[in-house]
This record gives C-alpha cells, structure tokens and sequence, in this order.
C-alpha cells in the first residue's frame, strides 16, 4: 500500500501542499484529480523522493521511500526520461541494464501493443509517440505500483484511446495505480478511487463506485461540486 | 557497484564524440604545425646551408632536435589543449545541467534508479576524471608518434636526439600539464580535483534550492577558495620571517584541502538524496 500522511511543502512562500493524506492499495486505480497548480504532480514527485516535503511521511508497503522503492514502483511523468540520442531499443536495454523488475517480455509486447519501432530516435518522437514509450518505460517492469501523471495530456483522441486501453488490459494487472489527469471523462469508469486535490489539500477522497451505487453521481458531478464551489 | 559502473559507462559514452573531437583536434593542429614549422626550417636550411635560424643558446649544436621543435610550434601546441581545457571546464557545468534541460530530462531517470544516488555524483565526477587523463594519456602518446613524424621530416645529419622530458621542458604548457615532479603532479591535479568538488556542490546546491542557490553555490564556492588559499598567502610558504616553517604550512594546507573535498563530497551527497527538485 502507498500510504502518504499529513505532506506539506512550502514553496516561494507558498503552501503548496498542505496537510495532504490518502492511501491507494494494490489492484485499486487511484485518480488526483484537481485543478491546475493543486499540487497533483508534487504529490507524484514527493512519493518518488524528486521533491522534498518539510513534514509528512510517505511509506510503499510499510517501508519509507529508498532505492528499493524504485524496483517497486514505476513513475510515469509527464516528459520522456531517456536522453534524446537514444534509440527507443537503446532506451529499452538502459532500463533493463538498471531494473531488477524490468521485464522485457512484457517490453515487447508495449511496443507491439502501442505499434512503435524500436529503431526510431528518441529525440525524432511527436508528443503522442513519446507519452505511449513513456507508458512502455512506466509499465514493463513488475512493479507493484505505478505513478502516472498526466498521461493523456496533449495526445490526440484516437492515441488517448489507445492509452486508455492499457487499464482495461491485462498490462496493468494487479498494481495499484496513481494517476493524475484532467481528462477524468475518459477513464472516469476505469478509476476505482478519486482524491480530489484544491489547493495542496485533500478536499474530498471517495469511492467512485459507491459514490455512482449510492449518490448516483459521477466523478465529475462530485469534481463540479467541491472544485467549483 | 555494478551499476555504478554502468553509469559511468553511459556517462563516457554520451560525451565520446567530443572526447573523440577534441582528440582528433589536437592530433591534426600538432601534427600540422610540427611538419609544417620543421620542414619551413629544414628547406631554410638547405637554402642556406647552415642552420641560421636555430636558436644558438638553447640549441648549441645548430641541428634541429625534437625539443627544438616542440619549443617553436609551443603555441600551436597550446591550442587545442587550451580548448580541451575549456571545454572540460564547461563540461563540469553541463554533465548536471543537460539532465535537466530540454524536452526530455533524464534527471527524473537517473534519480529513480534502484541504487544509491550517491553514485550518480560519483560516476559524473570518474567520468570527468577519466575525460582528462584520457586526454593527458592521448597527448603522451601522440608524442612519441610526433617524434616520429618530425623524424622522417628532418633529415638524419640535420637532427640530433633529445629525450622527452627536454620537449616537455621546451614547452610552457606542457610544464604545467605534464609535471615531471611528482609532488607538482599531485599538487596540481589534486586541486583541480578539488575545485570540480566543490563546483559540484554548487551546481546541486543550485538545483536543490534554485533561485536562492545561486547565492548558496557561489558563497559556498568563495568559502572553499578562501579556505584553500589563506593558509598559503596568509601562513607565509617559504617566507624567511614566517611564523611556521614551510613542512607546518604545507601540513595545515592540506588539511584544509581534505577538509573542503570532504564537506564537498558529504554535501553533494546529502543534497542529492534529501533536497534535490525536479
């Protein structure tokens, strides 16, 4: 389990984020959702140790975040983190030389499922190629987590398709995702949990499937509610 | 260690094409300006029939010898080593900076790597290392290819032979490059390795607090060239009405330089693992 307590970070005198909590378990798609500069990406950032906090405890399966950490979980930021010259089998074989968990079997299959060619540069990449490499780099280890943020953002329709097609495969399986976007509509029905960020504060963190059984309203409709209001 | 290795791997193979640059530079220039200046002479000579322009205090004999040669093209010589020097210089910058910039920012990558972050710092600071021996070991071994190149250039009856520290004493830069004093050696790069430590320091104090670390990065760079320099201004190093003797000073000097490499390093590694931001 993620299990994030009471982070707080100020920055430029700024609270960015204030107090924040949640915990997201294996197997369960968890969604930050909120506006921009809400503090989602820090959040990320933070469980990766790319950020430093000045209070608040981050803990993977009861651990605090270390080395190890990085063998179980992926981080799928919102850039490409392979350097430019790099072929994308050259980036493949960095990841494999680095990671334990890297499975290149899995590797492959990405590639065929997202129809890229190995030989291609990375710095050669339009943004929609390299989000869906991203999401190869992100998901052919076996980790047992995976961070995502902003997967969606400015891809075209029929490639946010292709990437929304991820959750519902079996290349998710049984780890447990956090995700941030702002393109809820799209995989609104693929999320299991939304944290709703305002402000570097936690706002509201319900079920989405009880919150449809028993409010009969949508993530959307909650996001309409307590962002806007 | 294996993936310190590795690392240090992928860092040598990013920067190979200006390794390589720099090499085939410093090869064409010195090569170019020893054939060219030692065939100017030998066809003066011929002209003439003595060598006139040979410089009679340094060179009694009036035969041209490899020093000669090494002592007259010193400033062709000088070029593409200053360029490599500068270069280098740069580089010390850009090994942190250029993962961070541009589209794609491998920094996000190298930090998340299931091993120690200390060996990211290590394996930038060996590469950097292993880019100026690589290039000092080029340079020794372009000489003895140079000597023979000059060699089949001059004629037997217009050469004399010279060792190879007399073409390394014939040049003001190779003196400085290639000390053939021990102690001047580990002096010299000892604190240039001194001096890349501490800028590395300064770049992560920089990238961990960004605006305000640019005014951490450079008072910190001031305190350690203060440390580094006082005891030897202001100790007096072989200055007849100094407090100390030389042995006192050289020891306190030292002192201080492991003092400042260590803060450095455990600086740039606590940097690296609690404060550093993408």
């Amino acid at each position: 389990m993620i299990e994030v307590a009471n982070l707080r970070k100020r920055y430029r005198r700024r609270n960015v984020l204030n107090g924040v909590s949640f915990a997201v378990e294996k197997g369960q798609i968890a969604c930050l959702i909120g506006l921009n500069g809400a503090g989602k990406s820090t959040v990320l950032k933070a469980i990766m140790g790319l950020t430093p906090v000045q209070e608040g405890t981050i803990r993977i399966d009861g651990r605090p975040v270390g080395k190890e950490t990085y063998e179980k979980v992926s981080y799928i930021p919102d850039r490409l983190t392979v350097p430019p010259y790099m072929k994308l089998w050259e980036g493949l074989r960095f990841m494999q030389d680095f990671y334990r968990s890297w499975n290149p079997e899995r590797a492959r299959e990405l590639m065929a499922f997202f129809g890229l060619d190995a030989q291609e540069r990375v710095g050669n990449l339009s943004k929609g190629t390299a989000a869906k490499f991203n999401l190869v780099l992100g998901l052919a280890p076996d980790s047992d987590y995976v961070l995502m943020d902003e997967p969606f953002s400015g891809i075209d329709l029929f490639s946010r398709e292709n990437l929304a097609g991820i959750f519902s495969s079996g290349l998710i399986g049984s780890r447990g995702v956090l995700l941030t976007t702002h393109e809820v509509d799209e995989i609104e029905r693929l999320i299991d949990k939304a944290i709703l960020l305002r402000g570097g504060t936690v706002v509201r963190s319900f079920d989405c499937e009880r919150v449809r059984d028993e409010e009969g309203k949508s993530v959307v409709d909650v996001m309409r509610e307590v962002l806007l209001a | 260690m294996n993936r310190y290795f590795k690392l240090v791997h992928l860092e040598v193979y990013r920067f190979r094409y200006i390794l390589f640059g720099l090499m085939a530079v410093t090869a064409i220039v010195q090569i170019a300006a020893l054939l060219w200046v030692s065939r100017n002479e030998v066809a003066q000579i011929q002209a003439e029939g003595v060598a006139a322009n040979v410089n009679r205090v340094l060179f009694p004999d009036e035969k041209l010898s490899f020093a000669w040669a090494i002592f007259s093209t010193q400033r062709w010589f000088a070029l593409p080593i200053l360029l490599s020097i500068a270069t280098l210089g740069l580089y010390v910058f850009l090994i942190w900076y250029r993962d961070w910039l541009g589209r794609d920012t491998f920094i996000y990558r190298l930090l998340t790597l299931p091993t120690a972050r200390r060996n990211i710092f290590l394996s930038k600071l060996t590469a950097i290392l292993l880019f100026v021996f690589g290039l000092i070991s080029f340079q020794l071994a372009l000489l003895p290819i140079e000597r023979i190149l000059f060699n089949m250039a001059v004629a037997p009856d217009l050469r004399e032979p010279s060792p190879f520290t007399d073409a390394i004493l014939a040049s003001q830069v190779f003196k400085r490059l290639l000390p053939l004093d021990r102690t001047q050696f580990l002096v010299s790069y000892g604190f240039g390795i001194i001096a890349v430590l501490a800028v590395f320091a300064a770049i992560l104090l920089e990238r961990s607090y960004r605006r305000t670390g640019i005014l951490y990065g450079f008072v910190y760079l001031a305190a350690c060239a203060v440390a580094v320099l006082y005891p030897l201004y202001a100790l007096g190093l072989n200055q007849a009405d100094a407090y100390l003797y030389p042995e006192e000073v050289i020891a306190i000097e030292l002192a201080v330089c492991l003092v400042v490499a260590a803060a450095s390093i455990w600086l740039s590694w606590r940097l690296l693992a609690k404060k550093i931001t993408v």
